[in-house]
C-alpha cells in the first residue's frame, strides 16, 4: 500500500499546524464560528447532536495493521472506546473534544493518516473496490489512480470552495463494488483491444434528495491525461454549479439541467485548453512510482488443495456456514478474501470497539499480509488470507465477536447513524436495523431468503444509501413522529437502479412487520432460485403493494 | 434539522453545544450553561422565548457555546415539570438510544 | 464595489486608485472600474477614455458572469476585480485561473468581497496578486496567511510546480 514520502508527511504536518492555529484563533474569539465552520469541516470536524464528530480518511478503504492499531488507540484516548466505519470507507469518532483534535491529528499523522477534506465543499475521499488487488478479473488495481487523484485533489486551491461536496469512486472490475454510477465522478477502468489502459468517465451520479444515475461522458481517457480531464470536469462544475440553493448544487443537478451532451462538450472544450498547456500531464515515472506501492504482495505459491481446511469445513458446521457466506474466491490459488461482518445480530451496523480494532489489526498482521479494507457497506475485509489459515482466523474472529456469517444477507444492512447521533436526521435508523436483524436472526431463514440488501437512511440526505437498497428504508418526520418510507428494487452496482416507493410510510412499530411482509411476498413469488432483486424485476411492485396495503 | 417549534407552542427552553467539547448544554436561570435539562430555565410564550434567546446571546457567548436555539418543551412529570417535545431534543437531552452506556443518560443511571 | 481601505498589491500595502462606476453613471477622470454588462455595452467609449480601465466580475448565485464573454476586451484592462460575495462562493478561483492561464492576463487581479484569511494562499495560487482585505487584517497577518501550506501537490497559476511533478524533477 502507499507509503508517504517526505512531501506527503510535510503536507499533513502543515495541515495539522494550520488547523491547530485555526482552533486557537477560534477559542480566543479571533475567528468567529461562521468563518471557522468551513475550516473545521475541511478537517472533518462536524458538530452532531451530542458532541463533535471527527471523520478520519481511509483512502480507498485501505489500512495497515499499524494504522488500525492507532485507530483503536485514538478511540480509547480521545473518544469513548469505539469507532464507526462509514459508507465512504472512512471511520468516524462521535465524541472528540475540539480542543483535543489537533493532538489527535498529530497522532494520526504518525501513522500516515489524516482527516483532510473528509467534509466541506471540496473533493472528498476517493473510494474504490474493496477487493482491489485480490479479486480475479481486475483490469487494473483501482487504488493506483485513486492515490493519484487523492494527491491532485488535496489542498487544490481552485476547488476548495465548490458549490457542494464532491465524491469520486473508482472500479477496476466488471462487477462494480464501488457504486461508481452513484458518484459525482465515477471511473471505470478499461482496456482497449491493444491491451492499453484507459478510463471511462461518468459524471453526475448521486443519491440524496434527488437520486441520479451518472452519465458517461468519456469512453477512454488515457492515463497521462486523466488529471487534465478531471480538472476540466471540476472547473466546469465550479463555474456552472448552482450556488443559490444547496439542494440544487451538486453536479448531478447541473448534468440534469444542461444534459449529458452539453456537459461532455463543455468538459471537452476545457480539457482541450488544459491539455494544450501540458501542465497536468501525469509523468510516467510518478504513475509507476505510485503503482509500485500497489504491486502484488509476496504471495506464496500454493494450491487450492487444503486437507486441513476440508477437514474443519466438514466437522465444524458454524465454520462451514461462515465460509459459505463471508469468504470470496481470491485470484491466487490457496488464498481467500475474508469479509468481516460488522453487523452482529442486534448490534450497531458498522461500529467496532477499540478491542475489536486491535484484534483485527493483529489478525491482519499475522494472516492477511498486514492489510485490511473498509467496504462502503460498513464491513471490513482481510484481503489476502491463506486457505490453510482460515480456521485460525475464524477462531480469532469468534473470540472478538466478529464472526457473524451474514455477508450480503438480510441482516447485513447499511444504516446511517440517524437521529441517535446526527444533526441532520429526521428519524432514527439504527434501532430499525437492530429490530430487523433480530426479527431475522435465524441463520437458516436468512440463508433461505438469500442475498437481500437492506439500506436505511435517517433523512433525505441518504447517507445510508436507501435509494439503492433492494429494500430501502427512509426515515421521515411527520409532525414530530418518526415514520419510515419503503422503496424496492434499488441496486448500486453496474446494473444501477433507484428503488421504487411502495406507498405510504410506516410508523416505527409497524416498519419491521412491513419488511417481513415484503420478504414473505418475495418467498411466495420467487422461482428457480431467484434472488430478491430478480423476483422484483419480474413481478413488479403490485404483489408487494397489495401485501403491504391491502387490495385496491 | 428536525426542530419543532409548532404554532401555538407555549413553553420553551434554550440549548446550545459547548464550544470546547460539543457537549449539549442548556441556558439556566443563573445565566449559565448547564449540562442537565432539569436545570434549564423554562419560559412561557413567544415573547418570553425571544427575550430568553437574547439573554443567552450576551457578550462573550461565542467563546463558550455554538448553535444557540430555542426548542419546545411540554409539561411532564419530571424534575423540572417539563420534557423536550421532540424526539430529537429528547435524544439530545439523554444520549443515543442505542447506547445507553453513553451520554448524559449514563451519568444519571445507577 | 467599494474602494478598498486595506489593499495589498504584490505583497505591498497600496492605495486604491480605482473608482467604481455604476452602470448608468458617467465616468470620472481617473481609473474607472465597470461591470461586465457595462464593459460589453460601452466598450468603445470606455476604451476611448484616457485613463486605466478595470472590470469587476460578479460570481452570482444561480449563475455567475462569464469572463469568456469579454475575451477580446481583456487587453484593454489594467485591473480585473473578482468578487467573492460570500466566502463559500468559490467561482472566483476558477475565473482567476482562466484569466491567467487561458487568456494570459497580465494586469492586476484583485480579490474583493468576503476575502478570508484562510483563503488567501489559495487565491494567490490561483493567480490573484491583489487583495481587498478585511479592514482589521494587519500586514503581518496577511504575511502569515500567505505562509500557510507552502507545499503544493498540484500546479496552478503560481510558480509552484506541484509535488507530483517535483518528485521526478519534471518541468510542468
Amino acid at each position: 500500500m502507499y507509503r508517504y514520502d517526505e512531501f506527503d508527511h510535510a503536507m499533513v504536518r502543515q495541515r495539522v499546524e494550520q488547523f491547530r492555529d485555526q482552533v486557537a484563533r477560534r477559542m480566543s474569539g479571533e475567528l468567529e464560528e461562521d468563518a471557522f465552520k468551513p475550516l473545521r469541516l475541511m478537517n472533518g470536524v462536524y458538530l452532531q447532536l451530542h458532541a463533535y464528530m471527527l471523520r478520519v480518511a481511509i483512502p480507498y478503504g485501505t489500512l495497515s495493521s499499524r494504522q488500525m492499531h492507532q485507530l483503536a488507540h485514538i478511540a480509547r484516548k480521545y473518544d469513548r472506546g469505539y469507532g464507526h466505519f462509514t459508507t465512504r470507507q472512512n471511520i468516524q469518532y462521535n465524541w472528540p473534544a475540539l480542543e483535543a483534535i489537533p493532538d489527535l491529528l498529530d497522532e494520526l499523522a504518525e501513522v500516515e493518516m489524516h482527516a483532510i477534506q473528509t467534509s466541506g465543499n471540496c473533493i472528498r475521499n476517493v473510494t474504490a473496490d474493496q477487493y482491489a488487488g485480490a479479486i480475479d478479473g481486475e483490469v487494473e488495481d483501482p487504488r493506483i489512480i485513486s492515490e493519484v487523484i487523492r494527491q491532485w485533489s488535496t489542498f487544490h486551491p481552485e476547488f476548495s470552495f465548490l458549490p457542494r461536496k464532491f465524491k469520486i469512486a473508482v472500479s477496476g472490475h466488471a462487477n462494480d463494488r464501488a457504486a461508481i454510477r452513484f458518484h459525482d465522478i465515477g471511473i471505470a477502468i478499461k482496456k482497449d483491444s491493444a491491451g492499453a489502459i484507459g478510463y471511462e468517465i461518468h459524471v453526475g451520479g448521486g443519491l440524496g434528495r434527488s437520486p441520479f444515475i451518472a452519465k458517461k461522458i468519456a469512453d477512454f481517457v488515457e492515463p497521462q491525461k486523466l488529471l487534465a480531464y478531471l480538472e476540466a470536469v471540476m472547473r466546469v462544475y465550479n463555474q456552472l454549479g448552482r450556488r443559490d440553493n444547496s439542494y440544487k448544487a451538486r453536479i448531478k443537478i447541473l448534468v440534469h439541467e444542461i444534459g449529458a451532451e452539453e456537459m461532455r462538450a463543455r468538459v471537452e472544450a476545457e480539457f482541450a485548453k488544459i491539455d494544450a498547456r501540458g501542465t497536468l500531464n501525469l509523468p510516467n515515472e510518478e504513475r509507476q512510482r505510485i503503482a509500485s506501492y500497489f504491486a502484488p504482495p509476496e504471495f506464496e505459491t500454493l494450491t487450492d488443495d487444503c486437507p486441513e481446511f476440508d477437514a474443519k469445513y466438514a466437522e465444524d458446521k458454524a465454520f462451514a456456514q461462515w465460509i459459505k457466506t463471508n469468504i470470496v474466491a481470491h485470484k491466487m490459488d490457496g488464498y481467500a478474501i475474508v469479509n468481516i461482518s460488522l453487523k452482529p445480530i442486534g448490534g450497531v451496523p458498522g461500529d467496532a470497539t477499540d478491542v475489536q480494532m486491535d484484534r483485527i489489526a493483529n489478525i491482519a498482521k499475522a494472516y492477511s499480509l498486514d492489510e485490511i479494507r473498509v467496504t462502503h457497506e460498513q464491513n471490513l475485509v482481510l484481503p489476502h488470507v491463506r486457505k490453510s489459515d482460515l480456521y485460525v482466523v475464524y477462531e480469532a474472529l469468534c473470540a472478538a465477536d466478529l464472526h457473524t456469517p451474514n455477508l450480503g444477507l438480510i441482516s447485513d444492512q447499511i444504516a446511517c447513524p440517524g437521529l441517535d447521533y446526527c444533526n441532520l436526521a429526521n428519524a432514527r435508523s439504527i434501532p430499525v436495523a437492530q429490530e430487523i436483524s433480530e426479527r431475522f436472526s435465524d441463520l437458516n431463514r436468512q440463508a433461505d431468503i438469500g442475498e437481500l440488501h437492506i439500506k436505511i437512511s435517517g433523512c433525505i440526505n441518504a447517507c445510508g444509501h436507501h435509494h439503492v437498497g433492494n429494500i430501502g428504508i427512509l426515515g421521515v418526520d411527520k409532525k414530530g413522529t418518526e415514520f419510515y418510507q419503503l422503496t424496492l428494487g434499488g441496486t448500486p452496482d453496474e446494473n444501477a437502479a433507484i428503488g421504487d416507493i411502495t406507498g405510504p410510510a410506516f410508523t416505527a412499530d409497524k416498519v419491521v412487520d412491513a419488511v417481513e411482509n415484503i420478504v414473505e411476498t418475495y418467498m411466495l413469488e420467487r422461482k428457480d432460485g431467484e434472488k430478491f432483486l430478480q423476483t422484483y424485476r419480474r413481478v413488479g411492485m403490485a404483489p408487494f403493494k397489495e401485501r403491504l396495503y391491502g387490495a385496491e | 434539522m428536525a426542530q419543532h417549534v409548532s404554532k401555538g407552542a407555549r413553553f420553551h427552553a434554550v440549548t446550545a453545544n459547548r464550544l470546547t467539547d460539543g457537549e449539549v448544554v442548556y441556558f439556566s436561570d443563573q445565566g449559565t450553561w448547564v449540562e442537565n435539562f432539569s436545570q434549564a430555565v423554562i419560559v412561557d410564550g413567544a415573547e418570553a422565548t425571544e427575550a430568553l434567546l437574547e439573554k443567552a446571546k450576551t457578550d462573550g457567548f461565542l467563546q463558550v457555546v455554538i448553535d444557540v436555539y430555542p426548542f419546545e418543551v411540554i409539561a411532564d412529570e419530571t424534575a423540572n415539570g417539563f420534557n423536550p417535545a421532540s424526539v430529537r431534543e429528547l435524544i439530545r437531552a439523554a444520549g443515543p438510544t442505542v447506547r445507553l452506556d453513553l451520554g448524559k443518560q449514563a451519568a444519571t443511571s445507577s | 464595489m467599494e474602494p478598498s481601505k486595506n489593499l495589498i498589491i504584490d505583497g505591498v500595502i497600496a492605495e486604491d486608485i480605482w473608482t467604481y462606476i455604476e452602470d448608468d453613471s458617467a465616468l470620472v477622470d481617473g481609473p474607472c472600474v465597470v461591470s461586465l454588462a457595462r464593459l460589453k455595452q460601452d466598450f468603445e467609449a470606455l476604451q476611448a477614455h484616457p485613463f486605466p480601465l478595470g472590470l469587476v466580475v460578479r460570481a452570482g448565485t444561480k449563475q455567475g458572469e462569464d469572463i469568456n464573454d469579454v475575451a477580446n476586451m481583456l487587453d484593454a484592462l489594467s485591473l480585473i476585480a473578482i468578487d467573492f460575495p460570500v466566502y463559500r462562493n468559490g467561482r472566483g478561483f476558477s475565473t482567476a485561473r482562466v484569466l491567467r492561464e487561458d487568456y494570459d492576463f497580465k494586469g492586476e487581479l484583485r480579490a474583493v468581497g468576503e476575502v478570508l484569511f484562510d483563503q488567501l494562499v489559495f487565491m494567490q495560487r490561483c493567480g490573484f496578486n491583489a487583495y481587498a482585505l478585511p479592514e482589521n487584517m494587519s500586514p503581518d497577518t496577511y504575511n502569515q496567511a500567505m505562509r500557510m501550506l507552502p507545499g503544493a501537490y498540484q500546479p496552478a497559476s503560481d510558480q509552484r510546480r506541484g509535488i507530483i511533478w517535483q518528485r521526478h524533477n519534471q518541468k510542468s
